[in-house]
C-alpha cells in the first residue's frame, strides 16, 4: 500500500514530543495502547515500548521510515479492521502530520517538562519580567495598582486569613513612604496569624482531623500536629525541613519531641474500630493512602492507579508504587484501636521519674542501654498487639480488638522474636481478683517459661520469663476458677519484651525499677506518631496482584520512580532517604509543586492550573519560565524559606494590581490565567468565618491548644456507636480561629462544608470554589454569624449613635475597610428605614432579634442597625477579597 | 434585566463551564448539546424580573446521553443490613438444617465479620408464602409490601465484596469502599442537574435515630463540587440547616435584605464586572425561594387523613414513614434523587432490637407499610413510571446464626454475609413482577444471576439515560466514573 504522506517532512521546524506528540497519544491512542491494556502487544507509554516487537512480530514505529512503520500506516487505513484509532473517528490532518514528522525525526522520546529540574534563571529577571513578557505576546495591558486599603485588605487576608488590625490600617495610611506596603508585608509575615492561616491550607493536604473517620470515628488526640504545623509556618522553617520532619522525624539524630510529633502527618490517615473488620486491611490502606499522599503533597503527581496496573499516562509502573510503599510500610501502627504508637508527654512527675531511671543506666550501663531505654519510655514500642494472636481455645479476639480468653482457655502468639530477654510486659484490665497467666513455649505442653497473678485493675503487668534465645511461639494460658463460664479472665491489649535494667543486683536497684514500671503505668497525654520497626520486627513489601492486597506477589525494596531524579547516594533506604530524594535539589517536581501551590493561594488559580497533576494530563503552565524561576529561587535563593517566597510575590506588582474587569479582559483572558487584572475571588471557609468574628468584634486571640467546639445546630452528630456528642466550648473558645475547630470526619462542621471545606478523610490538594445557595443560608442565618451581626451592629452605634447614616458608614467601613459609596449608602440606608419601621411597629420582634431582656426605646434602631450589619457581612465584596 | 446584563450573564456561564472542566471530557459526550441549551435558553425566574438566566446555576437541568426511562431516583436504604432470608429469600431447606452444625464446606477459605469456629444454622424465623400474578415469595413480617410484588424486580443474588458496614455502605453509594469518590446521588445531580431549582436537587432523609456507618461520605460529593453533594433535610429543627431566618426577622425583611444585598452586589458587578458577583446575585435569589419552598415540601401535616393511613404518617416524627411520604413529595416537585436510610437493621442477636426473632420483626413493620405506600402513591399519581424505587441494604446476612466471639448469643442474629442478598427495584422502566437471581437451596450462595453492586449502579444510570461508561468527570489525571472499572446493565430486569 501506498501511503500519502503529508508534504515537507523534515523541511519545518522540528516535532517537540511533549507538547505536540504526547498530546495526541494521550488523547487517541494509550487508552488501548498504554498501561492499562496494550491491544495488539503495543503500547506508546515508554520509547522501549513503542519501539518493541508487537504481536505480529514487528515494531510498529520504525524511526526515521513512516513508509515503513505500521504505526502511521493504519492511520491512513480505509479497512475500518485496521484503521486507528480503532471504531473511532480518524485523526485529522494536522494530528497524522505531526505523528509522521515525528516518526521521520527519529521517534524521540522528549520527557515531560515537569520531570526535567529546573534550570537556573537567567539573571535580573523577576515575576515582573515573566509576567509582562507573556502580556506583550497576549496583547494585554496591566492594570494599574490597586487602591492603599484594597490592597491591605488583600495582602492581610492572604498572609494571615484575617483582616488588618485597626491600627496595621492606621499605621499604613499615614504612611506616605515608598516602603509603607513592604513595611506591612514584614510585620503580616511576623504576625503569629500567619502560621494559622497557612496551616489552614496545608491541613487540607495533611488529611488532618480530630477523629479516627470510618464507622465508630471517636476522638483522636490530635491537635499537637495542627499546633506543629502552625508553629513550623510562623517559625519559617525551611520547606526541606519541614517535608523531612513530617515524614521522617523520628530518624533524625536523637530527634526532638517536636520532631517526632511532626511525623502525626502520616498518622492522619484514618484507623477502623468498626467491630469485625482486620486490623491488616485497614493497615494496609492507610500505608497505601500514604504512599497516594506522599506523592500528591509533594510531587503533584497521582499514583494511585499504579496500584493495579502502569501508570496510564506518565512513566509510572506497575512496580514503582510498591518500591515507594516499601519506604512507607515499615512503621509500628497496625491499626489498632489505641492508635499506637504514640509519643508520651510527661508531665513533671513524670520527667522526673524519666530521669531518675535514666541517670541510674547512666552509671550502669552503656550509651546502647540508655538510648534503648529513653527510647522505649518514649513510646513503648515496639508493642506486640493482640491481633497478632491466633490458635484461639475457649476465647477470641473480643470484638476483634482485645484479647478475651476464659478460664483454662489460651491462644498463641506465633514467632515472637524472644532473644534472651527476661521480661514480658502486658496491658492488660479485669475486674475481678484471682487470675492468673501461664506462658509457654513452642507448644501448649511445652516448657512454661513464665507465671504471673493478674490482679483486679488496668495496667502494664511486668512479667519475669526465663531468657531464650531466637523465635518462638508464646502459648498463654489464662485461668480463674472464679469466673463463669462466659467470663473472660481479663482484656489484652498488647504486649512488649524487654530486658533487666543494667545493674541488677547492686543496691539502690529496686527503686529504680519500681520508677521504671511507674513510668511505664503512668498515662501521660499523648499523640500518635511514627515509629520504625527495629530489624526483628522488619516488614517485607510485596506487590499485590491487581491491586488486590490479598493476593501478594513480587517481593520488593525501597526504591524511587525511574523517571524522575536518582535517588541520593548516600540517603538510607528508609522514610528519612525518601525525604532526603524527595528534597533533593534535582527533584524536579518538589519546589515546583509547592511555589505553584503559594501561587494558586494568593492568585486563585495556579501557574499550573491542575496543581493536583503535573503529570501529562494535566495542564501545561501558563509561565513555565515563571515557574521554573519561582522553584530555582525557593530553592538556591531563599533557602526554602516560604516566608521569603512568599514576600517576592506579594511585593510584585503582578500581586499588587487592581482587580477591576474590563469587557477585554473577560473576553481574552477571563480567568485571569495572565495576571493583568488583580486577584479576585471569595474567601476560603476559614476566612469567611474568621472575618464575620473580626468584624463582629468577638475574634478570640488565643493561640494554639486542644480543638474547640463553637455552636453547631443540634443533631449533626448522630454516629452510630459513639457516646461522643458536641459539648460547646465556653466563654472565648467559641470564638477562636476556624483552624482550631473540631473535625470529625462523619460529620463535618457544617458551615466549613459548606464553603467547600474538606471532611479531610483524604488528602484535598484544591478546594474547588462553588457559589451555592446553602452558603447564603449560612452567613444570613446561621446563629454564630447572627450573633457577629449583631455585635457589629453595637459597634455602629457606639460610633454613629442615633445617626442611622453615620452608623452604617462606620459598619460598611469596619467591614470593607474603605468608605462606603453614597448608591451603596442609599440602599443600605432604605433597608435600615423599611426594619426601623417594622421594629418600631413591632417592638418584640427587635427585643427578639436582639435577643435583648426587655423592651426598650433603642431596641427598634439597634435591630434595624443589626439588619444592616448582616446585610454588609453577606455581600460579595465582603465575602471575597479583591 | 437589560440585554448587557443578560450578555455577560451567558458569558460568564461559559466560563463557569471552562473554568470548572465540567464539560472539558464533557459529561459524557454531551458537553456541546448541554452548553448549547445553557446558553440557548434564557429561562428568568425572578419574581421582580430582575433575576439571572438559568445557565448560571450549575444544577439546572442537563438532558441525558439518551431518552431515559426514570426522571427521578427514590433509593431506600436499610443501613445495617436486613436478612433476605426473612424477608424474601424463602429457604425451607434451610429450616429443615436448623440447629445443626455448618458443614465445614461452607466456611472454608470464608470470612466473617463475626463467626468463629463451627456456628449452627439458623433456620428462616418467618413464615412465607407466594404472592400476586408472579407468584414471588415474601414473608409475612411484610403483609403490605406482599400485595405488591407484581409492582417490582427482585434481585436474589446481589454480591459485594465489603463485609463491614462502613467501607460497604461506601461501596454501595459510591462505588468504592474507600472514601473520597463521589455518592450516586451526586453523579446523578451532576448528569441531569434538578428541575427544582428552589429546591436541592439531592436531598438525603434519615430515620432510626442515627446516621448510616460510613457517616455523611455516602451523600458526599467526593471529587465533584461540592454543589453536588445531598443535602440532609431533617424533620426536627431546621429542615435545611440554616434555613429558618433568626427571631424577630419576617419573611418580609428577609426578603428587603437580600434585595437590599443584591442591589449592592449590582452596583458592585458594575464595577469589577467580576460575572461570580451575578451568580452570587443568583444564589442569594434562590436561598430566598428555598426559605420559601422547602418548609411547605416538608411539611405533611397538610396531607389528606387517607394519605396519612396509608403511609402510616405521624407529622412532626422522626420515622421512616414521614421520610417516604416526604420523598413523594419531593420527587414531585421535581427533586431529582431522594436518598432515604433507615439505620438499625443490623441484626446481630446481640441484644434484643438487634435480633432475628425479635427486633427485625418491629423493623419490618416499621417500613412494611410506609414503603408499600410510597410505591402506591408514586403509582396513583402516575409518578411510579418516571420513578425509579430502589430498595436495599449494603450487604445480606449468614444462613448461620451468629456465634460472635465463639459465643452462644442471647438472641436470635446472623453475622454480615457478601456472597448473594436481595435488594428490589420498581417504577422507572423496571419489568414488573419479576425475579432476576437465585441462591442455593439454604441462600449461602449465588447459583444463578448475580449482580454485582457496579451493575445495580449502571442500571440505575441507564434508566436515567446514560451509559455508565460515558458518565465520567475528570480528576487527578483521568477520567472517573461511578462504576471504576466495572458495571454490567441487568438487561433482565428492564421492561
Amino acid at each position: 500500500m501506498t501511503v500519502i504522506l503529508a508534504t515537507g517532512c523534515g523541511t519545518r521546524h522540528p516535532v517537540d514530543f511533549s507538547t505536540e506528540v504526547k498530546p495526541i497519544l494521550n488523547k487517541h491512542c494509550i487508552s488501548c495502547h498504554g498501561g492499562v491494556k496494550q491491544s495488539g502487544g503495543f503500547s506508546v507509554l515508554f520509547r522501549e515500548e513503542a519501539l518493541g516487537k508487537t504481536k505480529s512480530g514487528h515494531p510498529a514505529i520504525i524511526p526515521g521510515d513512516p513508509e515503513r512503520s505500521e504505526f502511521i500506516r493504519r492511520l491512513h487505513s480505509k479497512d475500518p479492521k485496521e484503521r486507528m484509532p480503532y471504531k473511532n473517528p480518524p485523526l485529522n490532518k494536522e494530528e497524522i502530520d505531526i505523528l509522521t514528522r515525528w516518526v521521520k525525526q527519529g521517534a524521540k522520546w522528549g520527557e515531560h517538562w515537569a520531570y526535567v529540574s529546573p534550570k537556573q534563571p537567567a539573571p535580573g529577571k523577576g515575576i515582573d519580567v515573566y509576567v509582562d513578557e507573556k502580556l506583550k505576546e497576549e496583547h494585554l495591558k496591566p492594570a494599574p495598582e490597586a487602591d492603599k486599603l484594597t490592597l491591605l485588605r488583600r495582602v492581610s487576608f492572604d498572609l494571615t486569613g484575617l483582616p488588618p488590625s485597626d491600627k496595621m490600617i492606621a499605621a499604613f495610611v499615614a504612611d506616605q513612604s515608598e516602603k509603607a506596603y513592604e513595611r506591612v508585608v514584614d510585620s503580616l509575615l511576623a504576625s503569629s496569624h500567619y502560621g494559622e492561616r497557612w496551616a489552614a491550607a496545608w491541613l487540607d493536604l495533611a488529611r488532618f482531623a480530630d477523629s479516627k473517620g470510618y464507622e465508630r470515628d471517636t476522638k483522636r488526640e490530635f491537635w499537637r500536629y495542627r499546633d506543629w504545623v502552625i508553629r513550623a509556618f510562623n517559625n519559617d522553617m525551611p520547606y526541606d525541613r519541614f517535608v523531612t520532619e513530617q515524614l521522617a522525624g523520628d530518624l533524625l539524630p536523637e530527634p526532638t519531641n517536636d520532631q517526632i510529633i511532626a511525623t502525626a502527618f502520616h498518622r492522619n490517615t484514618m484507623s477502623n474500630d468498626e467491630g469485625g473488620t482486620e486490623d491488616e486491611e485497614f493497615r494496609t490502606a492507610a500505608i497505601i493512602d500514604r504512599v497516594n499522599t506522599t506523592m500528591e503533597v509533594f510531587q503533584g503527581t497521582t499514583i494511585a492507579c499504579v496500584q493495579c496496573h502502569s501508570h496510564p499516562y506518565d512513566p509510572f509502573r506497575f512496580e514503582d508504587y510498591y518500591k515507594l510503599m516499601a519506604f512507607l510500610n515499615n512503621t509500628r501502627d497496625e491499626d489498632t484501636y489505641g492508635e499506637h504508637p504514640r509519643l508520651r508527654l510527661y508531665d513533671s512527675v513524670g520527667l522526673r521519674r524519666v530521669d531518675t531511671v535514666i541517670s541510674w543506666i547512666r552509671q550502669h550501663g552503656n550509651t546502647t542501654a540508655e538510648n534503648n531505654t529513653k527510647n522505649f519510655l518514649r513510646t513503648l514500642e515496639p508493642k506486640i498487639h493482640a491481633h497478632d494472636c491466633d490458635s484461639y481455645i475457649n476465647g477470641e479476639l473480643a470484638d476483634t480488638k482485645f484479647l478475651g480468653i476464659r478460664h483454662g482457655g489460651s491462644c498463641r502468639l506465633k514467632q515472637t522474636p524472644l532473644n534472651n530477654r527476661n521480661h514480658l510486659l502486658m496491658m492488660y484490665w479485669t475486674g475481678k481478683d484471682g487470675g492468673s497467666i501461664e506462658i509457654r513455649l513452642d507448644s501448649l505442653k511445652g516448657p512454661a517459661i513464665g507465671k504471673q497473678a493478674l490482679p483486679q485493675g488496668r495496667r502494664v503487668l511486668d512479667i519475669p520469663i526465663q531468657p531464650v534465645p531466637g523465635r518462638h511461639h508464646l502459648f498463654f494460658i489464662f485461668r480463674n476458677s472464679s469466673l463463669g463460664p462466659l467470663e473472660s479472665v481479663c482484656g489484652v491489649e498488647w504486649f512488649a519484651l524487654r530486658e533487666d535494667l543494667p545493674g541488677k543486683g547492686l543496691p539502690g536497684y529496686k527503686p529504680v525499677e519500681t520508677a521504671f514500671l511507674n513510668v511505664v503505668n503512668n498515662n501521660p497525654e499523648s499523640v500518635p506518631v511514627m515509629v520504625e520497626n527495629p530489624a526483628e520486627m522488619f516488614r517485607p513489601t510485596r506487590t499485590f496482584e491487581r491491586g488486590n492486597w490479598m493476593v501478594k506477589g513480587k517481593l520488593v525494596t525501597p526504591d524511587v520512580p525511574a523517571s524522575l531524579n536518582h535517588f541520593p547516594a548516600n540517603a538510607p533506604r528508609n522514610r528519612l532517604g525518601l525525604a532526603a530524594w524527595l528534597v533533593d535539589k534535582q527533584n524536579p517536581l518538589t519546589a515546583r509543586v509547592m511555589v505553584n501551590r503559594f501561587w494558586e493561594q494568593l492568585f486563585g488559580i495556579g501557574i499550573v492550573e491542575t496543581q493536583e497533576d503535573f503529570g501529562s494530563q494535566g495542564f501545561l503552565p501558563s509561565h513555565p519560565a515563571l515557574l521554573d524561576y519561582l522553584a530555582y529561587r525557593f530553592m538556591y535563593d531563599d533557602r526554602w524559606s516560604m516566608k521569603s517566597l512568599l514576600k517576592e510575590i506579594v511585593m510584585s506588582a503582578a500581586y499588587r494590581r487592581d482587580s477591576h474587569n474590563t469587557p477585554e479582559l473577560q473576553q481574552k483572558d477571563p480567568a485571569n490565567r495572565f495576571f493583568a487584572r488583580g486577584p479576585r475571588f471569595r474567601l476560603t471557609a476559614e476566612e469567611v468565618r474568621d472575618q464575620a468574628l473580626v468584624v463582629g468584634g468577638l475574634l478570640s486571640q488565643k493561640l494554639y491548644g486542644p480543638s474547640v467546639m463553637p455552636y453547631q445546630p443540634e443533631g449533626i452528630w448522630q454516629t452510630v456507636w459513639s457516646g461522643e456528642y458536641w459539648k460547646l466550648s465556653e466563654g472565648g473558645d467559641q470564638y477562636r480561629r476556624a483552624v482550631y475547630t473540631y473535625i470529625k470526619r462523619t460529620s463535618p462542621y457544617p458551615s466549613i462544608i459548606t464553603f467547600d471545606g474538606s471532611s479531610r478523610e483524604v488528602c484535598l490538594q484544591r478546594r474547588i470554589r462553588t457559589n451555592t445557595p446553602l452558603q447564603a443560608l449560612v452567613t444570613l442565618n446561621d446563629p454564630a454569624f447572627v450573633e457577629a451581626a449583631r455585635s457589629l451592629a453595637g459597634r455602629m452605634k457606639a460610633v454613629g449613635g442615633n445617626d442611622a447614616k453615620a452608623c452604617i458608614r462606620s459598619g460598611y467601613k469596619t467591614a470593607m475597610l474603605k468608605d462606603i459609596t453614597p448608591g451603596k449608602l442609599d440602599i443600605l440606608e432604605k433597608l435600615y428605614n423599611e426594619a426601623l419601621g417594622k421594629f418600631r411597629k413591632e417592638p418584640e420582634k427587635a427585643k427578639a432579634f436582639l435577643q435583648a431582656k426587655e423592651n426598650i426605646q433603642e431596641n427598634p434602631h439597634l435591630a434595624a442597625l443589626t439588619v444592616v450589619a448582616n446585610a454588609i457581612m453577606n455581600l460579595d465584596e465582603f465575602l471575597s477579597k479583591s | 434585566m437589560s440585554e448587557k446584563l443578560i450578555h455577560e450573564a451567558n458569558e460568564q456561564a461559559a466560563r463557569f463551564f471552562s473554568r470548572r472542566h465540567f464539560l472539558r471530557d464533557c459529561i459524557g459526550g454531551l458537553g456541546a448539546t448541554a452548553l448549547g441549551t445553557m446558553l440557548g435558553g434564557c429561562n428568568l425566574f425572578s419574581r421582580s424580573g430582575d433575576g439571572l438566566p438559568q445557565s448560571l446555576n450549575p444544577l439546572a437541568p442537563h438532558a441525558p446521553q439518551f431518552p431515559a426511562r426514570a426522571k427521578n431516583v427514590i433509593y431506600l436504604h436499610m443501613a445495617g443490613a436486613p436478612s433476605q432470608l426473612e424477608m424474601f429469600d424463602y429457604k425451607p431447606e434451610l429450616q429443615k438444617l436448623h440447629n445443626q452444625l455448618c458443614p465445614q464446606s461452607l466456611l472454608e477459605g470464608k470470612k466473617f465479620a463475626f463467626i468463629r469456629g463451627v456456628p449452627k444454622m439458623l433456620g428462616p424465623q418467618a413464615e412465607f408464602k407466594q404472592h400476586g400474578q408472579s407468584g414471588a415469595w415474601v414473608s409475612d413480617h411484610l403483609p403490605h409490601f406482599a400485595s405488591l410484588v407484581d409492582e417490582v424486580s427482585f434481585l436474589k443474588a446481589v454480591q459485594t465484596d465489603q463485609f463491614n458496614h462502613g467501607p460497604a455502605q461506601l461501596f454501595m453509594h459510591t462505588g468504592s469502599a474507600r472514601l473520597g469518590r463521589p455518592s450516586i446521588g451526586a453523579w446523578v445531580t451532576y448528569g441531569l442537574g434538578t428541575e427544582n431549582s428552589n429546591l436541592p436537587g439531592f436531598v438525603v432523609l434519615t430515620s432510626g435515630g442515627k446516621t448510616p456507618d460510613a457517616g455523611k461520605s455516602v451523600w458526599g460529593s467526593g471529587f465533584l463540587p461540592s454543589v453536588y453533594q445531598g443535602v440532609q433535610c431533617r424533620s426536627k429543627g431546621d429542615p435545611v440547616l440554616f434555613l429558618t431566618d433568626p427571631n424577630g426577622m419576617d419573611r418580609d425583611l428577609r426578603y428587603q435584605s437580600i434585595h437590599a444585598i443584591n442591589e449592592v452586589n449590582k452596583q458592585e458587578y458594575e464595577t469589577f464586572k467580576d460575572p461570580e458577583i451575578l451568580s452570587r446575585i443568583s444564589q442569594y435569589e434562590l436561598a430566598y425561594k428555598m426559605q420559601i419552598s422547602v418548609p411547605g415540601v416538608m411539611d405533611i401535616a397538610d396531607e389528606p387523613e387517607y394519605i396519612h393511613q396509608l403511609y402510616g404518617t405521624q407529622p412532626g416524627k422522626e420515622s421512616f414513614a414521614n421520610n417516604c411520604l416526604l420523598a413523594r413529595k419531593l420527587v414531585e416537585k421535581g427533586v431529582r434523587f431522594v436518598q432515604l436510610f433507615d439505620w438499625g437493621w443490623d441484626a446481630h442477636g446481640t441484644d434484643e432490637g438487634l435480633s432475628i426473632d425479635y427486633g427485625l420483626r418491629n423493623k419490618c413493620r416499621e417500613i412494611d407499610r410506609p414503603m408499600s405506600a410510597l410505591l402506591l402513591d408514586l403509582k396513583q399519581r402516575g409518578l411510579l413510571d418516571e420513578t425509579l424505587v430502589v430498595w436495599g441494604g449494603e450487604f445480606g446476612r449468614t444462613p448461620m446464626q451468629e456465634n460472635r466471639d465463639g459465643k452462644e448469643m442471647p438472641f436470635m442474629g446472623r453475622d454480615h454475609h457478601v456472597e448473594a442478598f436481595t435488594m428490589w427495584m420498581a417504577g422507572g422502566g423496571i419489568r414488573k413482577g419479576f425475579t432476576w437471581g437465585e441462591t442455593d437451596e439454604i441462600g449461602f450462595g449465588a447459583v444463578k444471576g448475580k449482580v454485582a453492586v457496579h451493575d445495580i449502579h449502571a442500571t440505575m444510570l441507564q434508566q436515567l439515560g446514560f451509559d455508565h461508561e460515558k458518565l465520567t468527570y475528570h480528576f487527578q489525571g483521568r477520567p472517573f466514573r461511578l462504576t471504576d472499572v466495572g458495571g454490567h446493565v441487568i438487561n433482565e430486569i428492564i421492561s
